[in-house]
């Protein structure tokens, strides 16, 4: 079953120096029990995208359209109100990044993870308090950290409450923004065995963002590289991992260094795009090592050289058309 | 690691100033719970702001244990009360009274005076008469003769006098005691002394005194003094339920009086649970209103934010003492209107650091994860933003209680006070006014003032302990 289907995001933010083009034109379709590895480099637009998704939009959002449909309902056309009180954290949750500041330094861990209860369902804290041990019990913190301080758990502990927090509601879809960065790789490796348990216990569809390519195709089943507010290639993970079609995934994937070989990592020249001022034609052929003169003029076609596989290049476009 | 109530409070309770705050508040708490036990709650109506209440009290005086630093003895205040009588008949019918009593000093008493108390007749009104005795025999008969009048038509016998209010009479201000005296001394000493010149000199010295060489009557004779109160009666039924004589002193009580008489001692300790209940009230009024705007104006932004920084601006940037002192001018000297206009003038500079505090709390990312929830900008701000100011601002209230104390003895002092509630700010400005600092009346200026000074320390001690608590870069490493 399709949990999310996005067509045609945009989000574009006005800003002194003129529109920030942060999303544009972005598609994508998750089913339950699906996760989605969304990677790409710093300021390509993948929080933006799930700012996006959860309507958490900054005030200086000027364009902000196309279609958001979970399990098969329409979102964009919901109210600022009905989305709050019928899909944020019910429907979407979200795992912000960096746990350590996603907890209120000065109220108890188990009265924060019982908050969505409090907020939604009018719970009282007796109700709510059993319910938030149940969950902890499920994703391995033991009740007595109901309370306890943020301040008192380790890193492993916190992103376990955070995660706690964000499936509180038992949501059928939650955005996880790079859940493990600033966490050892120890705690790294429970938490995303923690996720994968998670997802095939709850058959929860996820989105996981992250720009570690490796860690990403740890978990995802589906994974999609995004360069400049598009989404230039997405695909299966092994379709991604093992036949890359993008030159830019191809140079990620080159860059990538890897354990017992010789091979020096190889690196992408230039800076990424200004979003303000994007290139004409192809957001990546300035940095391009296969571009073309027609990547200069017009933007690229979506193809799809093999089965499930989706890239936004000229290379495999038809140039002629 | 952790920093708990229990760390906070001994983090407090380590340094000594605030153990001197938290003494000092018990036993100003202790004394307010005292006082509100004790005295009725309309004490300043009903008792302070009553001259009759106090005319038997000496007028400025000073405290009775300045005595054991002063060579000069000063005659104790001596309020003499009987209702031992006898019935003696001679020539009428007499009910006589006798009232004994030592004076040892080397100044004459302020004052007398003469109070009778329930009086019953049948026939004719009574007529009362005092005769002093002093210690050397010589007699002033007939010091006072006061007839009583007669009741008014329509009334029946038995008729009742003096049940209520009873008779007073201030001998000083009495011509027919001048003139006794004057009588007195004319056959005693065979001086010609007018009543008027009598008045003017003070009776005291021809009732206790007795002439010099010079023949000015400048020494106090010591020793047991008689006054005899005989009321003649014209119906052996008539009855007087009690007679009292005052002496006044020339020193009275532990904090002296007032030129009207008030014991001071009383009106200090009245001031106790006046200056906690203002400088309580207000200060709590005054951070709830200026935290909850401080928090919406962070929070919201936008016009609310421009609105409410906008007037704590003007509010600001206003002489506030013209103003409080106009405003309770037209509102009324009422103590409410005092804390509001306070509390009006008193949260903009709070409002300002906390919407500070607020809008980098707000950044934080456990908001926007409480906002990804689904909370309400009510929700957040109550339950995360304001636990984090929430330190700072209880220190503020505890900040802000002197500031109120003061202010409402400023405005008292400039005689814009509540007149129901004596305040120690009031009674520095009945002394202010009266010349108390020219008379030499420092009983009355002293201590009204110290208490509220220590009064405002104390809350600062407590807010210095509480420093380090809340800012953690002021404890000590230990």
């Amino acid at each position: 079953m399709m949990v999310l289907k996005i067509r045609d995001l945009y989000l574009y933010y006005q800003t002194l120096r003129g529109e920030v083009k942060a999303v544009e034109g972005v598609s994508l379709d998750i089913e339950a029990g699906e996760a989605l590895g969304l990677v790409g480099e710093s300021g390509c637009g993948k929080t933006s995208m799930s700012l996006g998704v959860t309507r958490l939009l900054p005030k200086n959002v000027s364009v902000y359209k196309g279609s958001i449909e979970l399990e098969g309902k329409e979102l964009m056309t919901l109210s600022n109100d009905k989305f709050r009180n019928e899909i944020s954290w019910k429907k979407i949750s979200m795992v912000f990044q960096g746990a350590m500041n996603s907890l209120n330094p000065v109220i108890k861990v188990g009265t924060q993870v019982a908050e969505p209860l409090r907020v939604h369902l009018d719970m009282d804290e007796k109700e709510a308090k059993a319910q938030v041990l149940e969950i902890f019990d499920n994703v391995g913190l033991p009740p007595e950290t109901y309370d306890r301080y943020a301040h008192e758990l380790s890193g492993g502990m916190k992103q376990r409450a955070v995660v706690a927090m964000a499936l509180i509601m038992n949501p059928p879809f939650v955005i996880l923004d790079e859940p493990t960065s600033a966490l050892d790789v120890s705690i790294q490796a429970q938490t995303m065995n923690l996720l994968k348990r998670l997802k095939k216990e709850r058959h929860i569809g996820m989105i996981f963002i992250t720009h570690d390519i490796a860690l990403s195709s740890d978990i995802s089943d589906k994974m999609a590289v995004m360069y400049g507010g598009h989404i230039v290639e997405m695909g299966s993970a092994e379709q991604v991992i093992l036949s890359p079609k993008h030159p830019y995934t191809q140079k990620l994937l080159a860059s990538t260094p890897r354990l017992r070989s010789f091979s020096q990592p190889d690196f992408i020249p230039g800076a990424p795009p200004d979003l303000v001022n994007p290139p004409t034609g192809c957001n990546f052929h300035p940095r391009c090592h296969m571009a073309m003169d027609i990547c200069r003029e017009r933007d690229p076609p979506t193809c799809y050289p093999e089965e499930g596989q989706r890239v936004e290049c000229w290379l495999y476009g038809d140039k002629d058309e | 690691m952790g920093f708990s109530a229990r760390d906070a409070l001994s983090e407090f309770w380590a340094s000594r100033i605030s153990k001197l705050g938290v003494a000092l508040i018990i036993v100003l708490f202790a004394i307010s719970a005292y006082v509100l036990a004790s005295y009725p709650l309309n004490f300043g109506t009903q008792y302070w702001n009553k001259p009759q209440y106090w005319a038997d009290y000496p007028k400025g005086v000073p405290p009775t244990w300045t005595q054991s630093f002063s060579s000069v003895r000063r005659p104790e205040h001596m309020i003499l009360t009987t209702d031992v009588s006898q019935k003696k008949t001679r020539g009428n019918m007499l009910i006589e009274f006798n009232i004994n009593f030592d004076l040892r000093a080397d100044m004459f008493p302020q004052f007398t005076s003469f109070s009778l108390y329930k009086l019953t007749f049948y026939d004719s009104p009574p007529i009362i008469h005092l005769t002093l005795t002093k210690p050397d025999g010589s007699k002033i008969e007939d010091l006072l003769v006061e007839a009583v009048p007669f009741p008014s038509s329509g009334q029946e016998p038995p008729y009742v006098k003096y049940a209520e209010s009873p008779l007073r009479i201030y001998l000083p201000g009495s011509p027919a005691v001048r003139n006794s005296i004057a009588d007195y001394l004319r056959t005693e000493y065979g001086s010609t002394l007018t009543p008027l010149e009598i008045r003017n000199m003070g009776i005291e010295q021809f009732m206790f005194g007795s002439p010099d060489e010079s023949g000015a009557f400048t020494n106090v004779v010591e020793g047991t003094y008689n006054i005899r109160v005989q009321v003649e009666i014209f119906n052996e039924e008539d009855t007087v339920e009690s007679v009292k004589f005052v002496v006044g002193g020339q020193a009275f009580g532990f904090m002296g009086t007032d030129t009207l008489g008030r014991d001071l001692s009383v009106g200090l300790l009245f001031g106790f649970p006046v200056a906690l209940f203002i400088g309580f009230i207000t200060s709590t009024l005054t951070t709830i209103v200026g935290s909850v705007l401080g928090i919406m104006s962070g929070y919201i932004g936008g016009r609310t934010d421009n609105l409410i920084q906008r007037i704590s601006d003007i509010l600001n940037n206003l002489p506030q003492l013209p103003i409080l002192i106009f405003l309770v001018f037209i509102l009324g000297q009422n103590i409410w209107n005092i804390i509001m206009v306070l509390v009006v003038f008193g949260w903009s500079g709070l409002t300002i650091l906390i919407r500070s505090m607020v809008l980098q709390a707000k950044q934080e990312q456990f908001i926007e994860a409480s906002i990804a929830s689904g909370a309400s900008a009510r929700w957040i701000m109550a339950r995360h933003i304001f636990p984090q100011v929430a330190p700072f601002v209880f220190t503020q209230m505890i900040f802000y209680t002197p500031a109120a104390i003061l202010a409402e003895a400023a405005l008292s002092f400039l005689g814009l006070g509540d007149p129901s509630l004596p305040t120690w700010g009031q009674i520095l400005e009945r002394g202010f006014q009266t010349g108390a600092i020219f008379l030499g009346y420092w009983w009355w200026i002293i201590p009204p003032g110290l208490l509220i000074v220590v009064t405002a320390l104390c809350f600062v001690f407590i807010a210095q302990g509480l420093e380090p608590v809340v800012n953690p870069r002021l404890r000590r490493m230990r």
